[in-house]
């Protein structure tokens, strides 16, 4: 990297990456001075350019969410700012369809067609989840979409090769088109804690990427594994799933531990770190209410 | 001056270091701790902002009339990111809200954006950025910067920022059922050759998966 120093209306250098650093520690430059280098679009405040090129103290979370995308896929994409505010980029190649939640798109290539499709029956009504699912064809050429969750939190990609997997009702975000979406009734199984579980299956093949709040764990279940209802992201098909309580109904009603869902066999659970009823519950007496 | 942006990128916030003499221009609430003699002053905005660009009718200076360094730090209301400009005689255009703080010789002004920008709830008013100095703004979410090359859709809840020789239009998303049901409601439309700033998240989609559930 070539480094411009401006200051006093004056530009010195090139000077190298090391040089500049070395330069910073005798005071020969300034934090506040402007540096330019080839690909930043403007003079900026050195104590940025060195902070942008620096790597982060602790690079075993970053490093880890970047490879996180290197396994195979149909269509190519990127996912920016995790894992506060997941944001999801895919490149949709000429003539293919790219199936969207509702009211997800944050932007698109203009050569991107949209059309709102209906999805489930009466069973979608009941899950609460939203009704519609968008689809982006790229028309005329390749188009990009960018696609923004609604809650904050991460963003998953796994590639279906005739394999299904179990998601949440608000947890999808998007799939190719050979990805069959259903969702599929669970039942009041988890009537008393108010997390009725219901989940979405995605079987097929193709793209699929699902999104979290909070922070994203997964976990590879061998044996037994107990998830609370409320932090289940996604399961692989395969996992035998039972709802039950945690320790007896004092329990249930005084540990705070609602229902749980208990895993078995051999497989992956994706786990997110915040649940909705929990954040709504503690938002919920600061709402405004109408007398 | 030296500032840089801590807290990551979901609570950003700006330190800044006045040296004597110094000032910077905040937004009326923006102000979250500073060294006790610095100078601050309420200073009218001017109608146009306050009333139809989103914006405070006030904004305050704070100033160094000390002889030595002292300190402020700047926040924004939503959680989210802040990113610091260097404007260098370039105009910026904001989206209402976005604005947080800048140098003295930064100068703010409004730009006409059309009635069809008041219908989606973008306000009447954009707000402008030019000069030379230091700008800070933010949003909700992380923020993004894409370059447009041709035309390119944003849906106008996530645009932020975009250089001024873009043209904006807003339309809606699809038909009239799409726009209805497929909640993606209006876009804006973008033309031209430039940069623009999105946010990843926005307060609309915060809404829509937290409504539900209140």
């Amino acid at each position: 990297m070539q480094i411009h120093i401006h200051r006093d209306g004056k530009t010195a250098g090139p000077y190298s990456l090391e040089q500049v650093r070395q330069m910073l520690a005798t005071g020969q430059v300034q934090a506040n001075d402007l540096a330019h280098h080839a690909g930043l679009a403007s003079w900026t405040l050195l104590s940025q350019v060195l902070s942008a090129v620096t790597p982060p103290p602790i690079p075993t979370a970053p490093a880890a969410s970047a490879s996180r995308d290197d396994g195979p896929r149909d269509m190519e994409f990127a996912v920016e700012c995790r894992p506060d505010f997941a944001f999801l980029t895919v490149q949709v190649p000429a003539g293919q369809t790219l199936k969207v939640e509702a009211s997800a798109m944050a932007t698109m290539s203009s050569n991107m067609v949209m059309k709102t499709k209906m999805r489930g029956g009466l069973s979608r009504f009941l899950t609460g989840e939203s009704l519609f699912l968008n689809e982006f064809t790229a028309g005329g050429g390749p188009g990009e979409i960018g696609i923004a969750p609604g809650s904050p939190g991460d963003l998953e990609h796994v590639h279906l090769n005739g394999d299904t997997i179990f998601l949440q009702s608000s947890g999808f975000v998007a799939s190719g088109m050979g990805v069959q979406v259903d969702s599929k009734w669970q039942g009041f199984k988890g009537f008393f804690s108010g997390e009725a579980l219901f989940l979405i299956r995605c079987t097929g093949q193709g793209d699929l990427w699902f999104n979290t709040f909070g922070a994203m764990i997964p976990i590879d279940v061998t044996g037994d594994y107990v998830v609370d209802t409320g932090h289940i992201v996604a399961f692989t098909e395969g996992l035998q799933y039972e709802i039950g309580r945690i320790g007896g109904l004092k329990s249930l009603f005084f540990s705070g531990e609602g229902l749980v869902c208990r895993f078995r066999g051999q497989g992956r659970v994706w786990i997110q770190t915040r649940q909705l009823p929990s954040f709504a519950w503690w938002t919920y007496p600061f709402r405004p209410t109408k007398d | 001056m030296h500032a840089t942006l801590e807290g990551g990128a979901a609570f950003a916030y700006i330190k800044a270091e006045l040296q004597p003499g110094e000032s910077i221009v905040a937004e009326s609430d923006a102000m979250s701790s500073m060294s006790a003699d610095l100078t601050m002053k309420a200073k009218f905005n001017g109608f146009a902002k306050g009333l139809l660009g989103g914006e405070s009718f006030f904004v305050n200076h704070f100033t160094n009339n000390t002889s030595g360094a002292r300190q402020l730090t700047l926040v924004q209301g939503s959680p989210g990111s802040i990113r610091q400009v260097q404007l260098q005689g370039e105009t910026i255009c904001l989206q209402p809200g976005a604005y947080i703080a800048s140098t003295p010789d930064v100068k703010i002004g409004t730009r006409w954006a059309g009635f069809a920008s008041a219908f989606a709830r973008e306000g009447f008013f954009k707000l402008t950025a030019s000069g030379t100095g230091t700008l800070w703004y933010g949003a909700y979410g992380g923020l993004l910067e894409r370059m447009v090359d041709g035309e390119c859709i944003v849906d106008t809840s996530h645009l932020v920022a975009y250089e001024p020789q873009l043209k904006l239009k807003i339309q809606m998303a699809g038909g009239i059922f799409s726009s209805l049901f497929g909640g993606e409601g209006f876009v804006t439309r973008i033309e031209g050759r430039g940069k623009i700033i999105i946010q990843t998240r926005s307060l609309d989609g915060l809404a829509n998966w937290l409504n539900p559930k209140l």
